[in-house]
């Protein structure tokens, strides 16, 4: 039956052209799916304005500063989109993005021509954060030390790494400046942290503990204390440990009352980080922790612009020994001051304390899903003994380190 | 001629069920989020598919009331010639909770929407969104999921040497604002019971 072999061997080619058809739909509509989003914000802060620009996909970028406008190219092969968020800005004027012959150009217009800028990046998610100033401005942009104000156009970032080892070298005993502890009151807004039995959110106990604590470091020690939220909002985690590292703090302290499906479960435990990788990464970081005295002089250029990735994510991994100590040291005059059960210090992979660039703690004041443990931190007594005893943790910790 | 137009109509069904297949194989796929280059690791443990549903023992942990620690409980998963399966069917069994009167850490309507286990040994455990939000997730609650999950996939597949978190198919930062999930978790047996 040739007739039935012809009309199959037609009937084939027709499936295998629509398979065709369909899979060249297919894969033009995953493409046209794929087109980048540059995020914008800008925000002025004391003495300079902050642009922040972020995408679900990492770009390669370039720099440069003519008259009243500063330029940054990205090259996108799949085109790019901008979705900017309305600002008002002392500074900033208009932000635009603009197709250019090598890929995409946002644009960003001032309102005067002598201004310098600075910047930061990190991959994964790719955000660049661009600080411009006015000259002659007194008050620097966080980033200040390691500021690429001034290079020519083109050059890649200066790296996080230098900004790191030099963190690490400031030390915490440096003198001739205020220094800083930063408290960290855990959750706030609709992310409410662990409920209690009784509807008591963790969110409300650590602020309440927080305020007590700052009232105490105040009262007591020549520090500036810093808290990431004073009200009931949400701030993110990573911006937690920005507002950390922007304020050049010396001590972290993050403040949290735990829960558990065992509602017996109770005591007061105090962490710090531990390093969750396995991988590659991992074994880097465990090598920095180890030689970072001696950063600049091991480091062969090609290795940089991976490290720095890994340095911003994990700035906590150069001060765990530090934040070990200080663990140690609130844990005890926690034990000392609360009747609560003794868990000890313990290691976690909290994501509030990676990116973390000085001695960071985590304290677990005590179990909001244990019913009597519940009651105890609602008390306006119990909360004013907590602090009591972080602040006489943070104090002899000081102490230790100031003699060294 | 009847013959041959018989043989046209069934060649035209045919024909049309070939292109509905080749569709959902296009299209289908496209809903899964997950951008991770799949390769099944192995199909060592494979059993040939009997009539007859053959098990295979595992061993999940889970919580006690009585300390902090996570403990073995011995169940039967209905054994299959694909890992990821088992895989699936294991912290499935792990979310209906313990029969031994332990508390299982993770919430119950929670649902297993894919577990698969890539070359280098990472098993992404991707599971529906009733997995946030749990009124205990503190640090110990959210320590209690992760290592639940993390233990009994590597203590009973060896080809898990690494347990990733996914929920509703996407990386997430953390469950309740503690344990960062963007890496993936290696077993820690400190944690069980001895």
């Amino acid at each position: 039956m040739p007739k039935f072999f012809r009309t199959l061997i037609a009937g084939l080619i027709t499936l295998t052209l629509i398979g065709a058809v369909s899979a060249s739909f297919a894969l033009t509509g995953k493409k046209a799916k794929s087109v980048p989003t540059l995020k914008v914000t800008v925000e002025d802060e004391s003495g300079f304005s902050k642009l922040q620009v972020s995408s679900n996909t990492n770009l390669s970028y370039s720099f440069k500063k003519s008259g009243n406008s500063l330029t940054i190219s990205f090259k996108a092969p799949s085109g790019l989109k901008l979705d900017k968020k309305p600002f008002s800005s002392q500074l900033v004027k208009s932000v635009e993005l603009a197709k250019s012959p090598n890929g995409y150009s946002l644009i960003i217009k001032t309102g005067a021509e002598d201004f310098t800028f600075s910047h930061s990046a990190r991959k994964n998610p790719f955000e660049l954060i661009v600080n411009l100033k006015l000259k002659g401005e007194k008050s620097s942009p966080p980033e200040s030390s390691f500021s690429t104000a001034e290079k020519p156009a083109g050059q890649p970032a200066q790296t996080q790494a230098a900004a790191a080892t030099e963190a690490s070298a400031k030390g915490i005993g440096s003198k001739n400046q205020v220094k800083t502890i930063v408290i960290d009151p855990g959750h706030g807004g609709i992310e409410t942290g662990a409920k209690g039995s009784f509807g008591t959110l963790e969110k409300d106990i650590t602020l309440s503990i927080s305020k007590k604590l700052k009232d105490d470091i105040e009262r007591g020690l020549k520090y500036r204390v810093v808290m990431t939220r004073e009200d009931d909002v949400v701030v993110p985690l990573d911006k937690r440990a920005a507002i950390a590292n922007n304020n050049k703090a010396d001590l972290f302290i993050s403040i949290h009352a735990n829960g558990s499906r065992r509602l017996r479960a109770s005591g007061s435990e105090t962490y710090f980080l531990s390093l969750n990788a396995t991988d590659e990464e991992a074994r880097r970081l465990a090598y920095f922790e180890n030689n970072s005295g001696e950063l600049k002089n091991e480091v062969s250029t090609n290795d940089f612009d991976d490290l720095k990735l890994i340095l911003w994510d994990m700035a906590q991994a150069a001060y765990l020994k530090q934040s070990s100590q200080l663990a140690e040291i609130v844990q005890n005059e926690l034990n000392e001051l609360l009747n609560t059960k003794n868990r000890g210090v313990k290691q976690a992979p909290f994501k509030v304390l990676t990116g973390v660039a000085c001695p960071a703690i985590l304290v677990e004041v005590a179990f909001i899903t244990n019913p009597e443990e519940e009651k105890m931190l609602q008390s306006d007594e119990f909360q004013t003994k907590v602090a009591e005893a972080i602040y006489q943790g943070l104090n002899k910790f000081l102490q230790l380190y100031e003699k060294q | 001629m009847k013959t041959k137009k018989k043989k046209i109509r069934l060649f035209l069904i045919l024909l049309s069920v070939l292109i509905i297949v080749v569709l959902i194989f296009f299209f289908g796929s496209r809903k899964e989020k997950i951008k991770h280059v799949v390769k099944p690791s192995g199909t060592s443990s494979a059993v040939k598919p009997t009539k007859t549903v053959q098990m295979k023992k595992v061993t999940l942990f889970f919580l006690s009331e009585d300390d902090n620690l996570l403990h073995p409980e011995e169940r039967e998963i209905q054994a299959s010639s694909s890992v990821n399966d088992e895989a699936k069917e294991l912290v499935e069994e792990l979310i209906k909770g313990s029969k031994t009167g332990l508390l299982g850490p993770i919430p119950e309507n929670t649902r297993v929407r894919q577990v698969f286990i890539t070359s280098d040994g990472t098993a992404y455990v991707d599971l529906s969104r009733n997995l946030l939000g749990a009124n205990y997730y503190g640090s110990s609650g959210e320590m209690a999921v992760v290592y639940s999950i993390v233990n009994s996939l590597a203590y009973n597949f060896k080809s898990v040497k690494k347990v990733s978190l996914l929920v509703e198919g996407n990386e997430r930062e953390t469950l309740g604002g503690h344990i960062d999930l963007s890496q993936p978790f290696v077993p820690d047996y400190s944690l069980v019971a001895r």
